[in-house]
């Protein structure tokens, strides 16, 4: 099987910014004083793999552009999938309408040539040639072999919720009418697993593993992925609930990573303006035990969540938001930062079809210098969180909390799996805790931390 | 903005879908099937007291999906350029990579349901922009009204009109057209170093008149307002485990997702739900009946046809305790030999259907609400949940509760912020010792999320009452 042969030009960099062009002309002739265009071509392949066998596989090649317009300071927005050019001019006329129910704000603007800086910015190599000559047979083979290694690794798993391999690539632009123009290309390949350890009585633990990377040589070998995955299934049977207490917690590095990831939003600078955070008017305060130091960075070379400019056009740069403890930086995209009197942090996130928004290229905490096991070894009676539901964090307050699994912790081991409990606290009050922090540091997507000991947490369960 | 006044059978003509059908069926594939789309949304969004965008986007295309035995193959087109479409099918088409083709499709034959409602004039298509910024305007200043403490509001509407045809190679021909809105208020307020927020909502498959008789945005904003003024004086949650009273309406969330995700066709046929093998057996406790139907009149887990084409219909999953009935698309009732119960649904023509619930609600019991929460001595009442989530394999679930109150001698003496209850799905239906005579259907609100689709769902169920339930808090 190979990849479909792309009916005329394809959506590559120049044509996207050709499109561009056309699209803003379009929409500084229907009438609007200023206009950006965003766009986007991708092709993605994904087989889902089950029972041995290929349960689907998708593939599709899309395209779609989204047209900023701003007409008397007030601005309007559309998107699409249809690039005709005939159907251009309906865009543009449709954007500069829209225009005219929104308010007129003078921090409406974007980026000029000298504020965005210079173009071509270093190459991240984000665009593996690897994973674009990878063929449709191997990424299956990938996804059976990683099935099939997850049911080899024990006896008690019999079956798993699919195993998945994808890949995409990708290309962007942007084009504003102040003489902005920039384009860039990344791939990514991702590999997942969810065996089930049969518990009995019709129960089951399930075990998940997986990662989403730039180039095929970053991503582990598909048996070490199901070796993972089957080992979280298999250590989870016999797990049980414990009583309610107040604890030392480790948080496992994917949970702490998710606990970064809801705190972002209050590291921005929409939130500042709307003084809708917990870190209202703290910036510039210790508001971490000195251990914590978060950045997020978009020019990390061969990062998923690295891309050479942002929605906007903006350079990306790397952000340190806390600083060994203390609160140094907000993020803003253009608009916010007009408002704040600043400049963008680069931090303009979006799709073609939406606005830009204020967001995270590769958030992460830095790493300490203890390992896994050293920071396990410092809990005397305590709690090992390694999963945990999907809503559980108030971002207006910072408070947390998430029904848990893991493991019960007796002289600095993992004595025994545990679930059916809740662990709560809130984010601030975890910032102060923070008490140790791993070496374990790895990107699994764009959002990481290393194993983190908070010292206490409350427990709710028996 | 354009209307959509031509017919959902305009998007491919019938000979370009025979022909599409023949060819993904062309390498032995035994079903083929195309799903023709074009979407339209509108939305407005106010922040700090601007209208701060102004957008609409228009998504349109053309998947072709294959089916040989369990396996799918999967393609689509953006747009409906003949010649993208024949490729999105030749590609779908080499699921089946051996095998004679499957030839023409059967002649179509129209599928003929009733509406589960009637939509005069929808919201979607009949009202002009400036009313509906008028609408986010209202909503803003009631909100700042209600309470000094409000500091800040943000408000967003949008309406989606969809239209869609999809045809398969057992000729089946079904055309559809939907639409929502929904509006949704954010209030901040805060007092001291207090900081809370508040949110509330209204919409679904509505009429044009909807916001002005049924539900005003003042009527949202008041709410949205008022739970967070509440909040600032709300208590830490109680750490533990212990009898729990969900409210009506929304609450049925927690049916959605800590039973019904169990009884969707996919994790049934490929037995990874313990309800696999429940058939016939208690599975709730005595009185309850859970039921799914795409027929709830305004809401937006409703339809005429599913994205399959296959009618809605109510489905009763249990019956005062006892498993009776599951969900099926028609790929999981094909293969284990169901009737379709029109629960095949995907989030566009980007992607393939999955089995997924439509409204899904535990029925009205017996019992006086009040009553339920007066028995309790000491507990929390949670009159309304915010989001959710299961893992159908274990079990697990958990929710955070968006207004709660303390229970003390069967009276709600104080609002607690920040509870989650967990418990396991397995057992969690057994635990429910009184279901209320006031049930409500949520149909404005739900979005749920699926192998990476999200699709519009209600969920409803009366005041309910667990005998017990682990509770996320930080008192001890």
């Amino acid at each position: 099987m190979s990849a479909p042969a792309a009916r005329g030009e394809p959506f590559g960099p120049a044509r996207l910014l050709a499109l561009g062009e056309e699209a803003v002309g379009r929409a500084r002739r229907a009438g609007a004083a200023h206009a950006e265009a965003c766009l986007e071509s991708l092709r993605a392949f994904t087989v889902r793999v089950n029972a041995g066998a290929i349960e689907s596989l998708k593939q599709s090649a899309t395209h779609g552009l989204g047209l900023r317009v701003l007409v008397g300071g007030a601005q309007g927005f559309v998107s699409t999938t249809d690039l005709a050019p005939e159907s251009l001019d309906d865009l543009a006329r449709h954007a500069v309408a829209l225009a005219r129910f929104s308010t007129s704000d003078e921090a409406n603007a974007f980026p000029t040539p000298a504020e965005a800086g210079e173009d071509p910015r270093p190459d991240l190599s984000l665009v593996d040639p690897a994973i674009l000559a990878l063929p449709a047979e191997r990424k299956i083979e990938m996804a059976l072999t990683l099935e099939r290694a997850a049911v080899g690794y024990d006896p008690r798993i019999q079956r798993t919720d699919g195993a998945t391999l994808a890949t995409r690539d990708g290309h962007a632009a942007i084009v504003n009418s102040n003489g902005v123009t920039r384009a860039s290309s990344a791939t990514t390949v991702s590999a997942s697993v969810m065996p089930l350890a049969d518990e009995g009585g019709g129960k089951q633990q399930t075990g998940w593993y997986g990662m989403v990377k730039c180039r095929l040589d970053q991503l582990a070998d598909v048996e070490a992925i199901a070796r993972e995955a089957a080992r979280r299934a298999v250590a989870r049977l016999g797990a049980r609930r414990v009583p309610t207490a107040r604890v030392p917690v480790v948080l496992a590095p994917e949970i702490a990573a998710a606990w970064i990831g809801e705190m972002f939003e209050a590291f921005s600078g929409q939130a500042h303006l709307k003084r809708t955070s917990w870190l209202t008017d703290r910036l510039g305060q210790t508001i971490a035990s000195s251990l914590v130091t978060l950045v997020d960075d978009g020019t990390l070379p061969r990062a998923v969540g690295s891309e050479p400019f942002d929605g906007e056009g903006m350079p990306t740069q790397r952000n340190v938001l806390v600083d060994h403890g203390r609160f140094a930086a907000i993020l803003y995209d253009h608009y916010h930062a007009r408002r704040a009197g600043t400049r963008s942090t680069g931090s303009a996130v979006r799709s073609y079809a939406s606005t830009p928004d204020i967001g995270a290229h590769n958030f992460y905490l830095e790493a300490g210098t203890e390992s896994p096991e050293a920071i396990l070894a410092k809990v005397d009676h305590g709690f090992y969180m390694d999963d945990q539901g999907s809503y559980g964090f108030n971002p207006t307050t910072g408070d947390y909390s998430y029904q848990a699994q893991g493991f019960w912790v007796e002289r600095g081991v993992k004595a025994y799996p545990v679930e059916g409990v809740t662990v709560a606290s809130n984010s601030l009050d975890m910032l102060a805790r923070v008490a140790a922090l791993g070496s374990d540091l790895e990107f699994l997507g764009s959002i990481a931390s290393p194993t983190l000991l908070i010292s206490e947490m409350t427990l709710s369960g028996e | 903005m354009p209307a959509m006044e031509s017919e959902p059978s305009d998007l491919v003509p019938r000979d370009l879908a025979a022909e599409l059908l023949a060819l993904s069926r062309a390498q032995g594939a035994e079903f083929g099937e195309i799903y023709a789309e074009r979407a339209v949304v509108t939305a407005f969004s106010l922040e700090e007291k601007r209208i701060r965008s102004s957008q609409y986007s228009l998504l349109q295309g053309v998947g072709v999906r294959a089916i040989r035995g369990e396996q799918t193959g999967y393609a689509y087109a953006d747009g409906f350029d003949p010649e993208d479409l024949r490729e999105a099918a030749r590609v779908a088409a080499r699921i089946a990579r051996e095998g004679p083709p499957g030839g023409p499709p059967r002649a179509f034959a129209v599928v003929d349901a009733p509406p589960p409602f009637v939509l005069r004039e929808p919201f979607a298509l009949a009202l002009d922009e400036t009313r509906k910024v008028e609408l986010l305007r209202r909503a803003d200043e009631a909100a700042r009204a209600h309470d000094a403490r409000v500091h800040e509001v943000s408000a967003g509407l949008a309406d989606s009109a969809k239209r869609f045809v999809v045809a398969n190679s057992d000729g089946l021909w079904a055309e559809e057209r939907q639409y929502l809105a929904r509006l949704t208020v954010t209030a901040f307020a805060t007092e001291g170093d207090v900081r809370q927020q508040g949110y509330a909502t209204g919409g679904g498959s509505v009429e044009a008149s909807y916001f002005e008789r049924q539900r005003p945005p003042e009527q949202i904003a008041r709410e949205a307002a008022a739970l967070a003024v509440l909040q600032l004086r709300a208590e830490e949650p109680e750490a533990g485990t212990y009898p729990v009273v969900v409210g009506p309406g929304w609450g049925g969330v927690l049916v959605h997702e800590c039973f019904g995700h169990g009884m969707e066709g996919d994790v049934i046929r490929k037995q990874s739900s313990i309800r696999a093998t429940q058939q016939g057996q208690l599975v709730a406790a005595r009185g309850v009946t859970i039921v799914d139907s795409g027929t709830v009149p305004h809401s937006r887990g409703s339809y005429r046809v599913d994205d399959e084409g296959t009618p809605a219909q109510r489905t009763v999953l249990v019956e005062d305790g006892v498993l009776v009935g599951y969900l099926w698309d028609l790929l999981n009732a094909r293969l284990t030999g169901q009737r379709p119960t029109g629960n095949g649904r995907r989030a566009s023509f980007r992607d393939f259907p999955l089995c997924r619930m439509s409204n899904t609600f535990i029925a009205a019991g017996q019992h006086a609400p009040a009553d339920l929460v007066a028995s309790v001595p000491r507990g929390l009442y949670c009159k309304n949940l915010g989001g959710g989530s299961v893992n159908p394999a274990d079990g697990n679930f958990s929710f955070q509760v968006t207004e709660a109150w303390r229970i003390e001698g069967g009276r709600l003496v104080a609002p607690v912020r920040n509870a989650t209850l967990t418990g396991n799905g397995n057992d969690a239906m057994l635990k429910i010792d009184g279901v209320g005579d006031d049930l409500a259907i949520e149909g404005s609100t739900g979005s749920c999320g699926k192998d990476g689709q999200w699709k519009a769902v209600g969920v409803g169920q009366p005041t309910v009452r667990f005998t017990a339930m682990t509770v996320g808090g930080t008192r001890t």
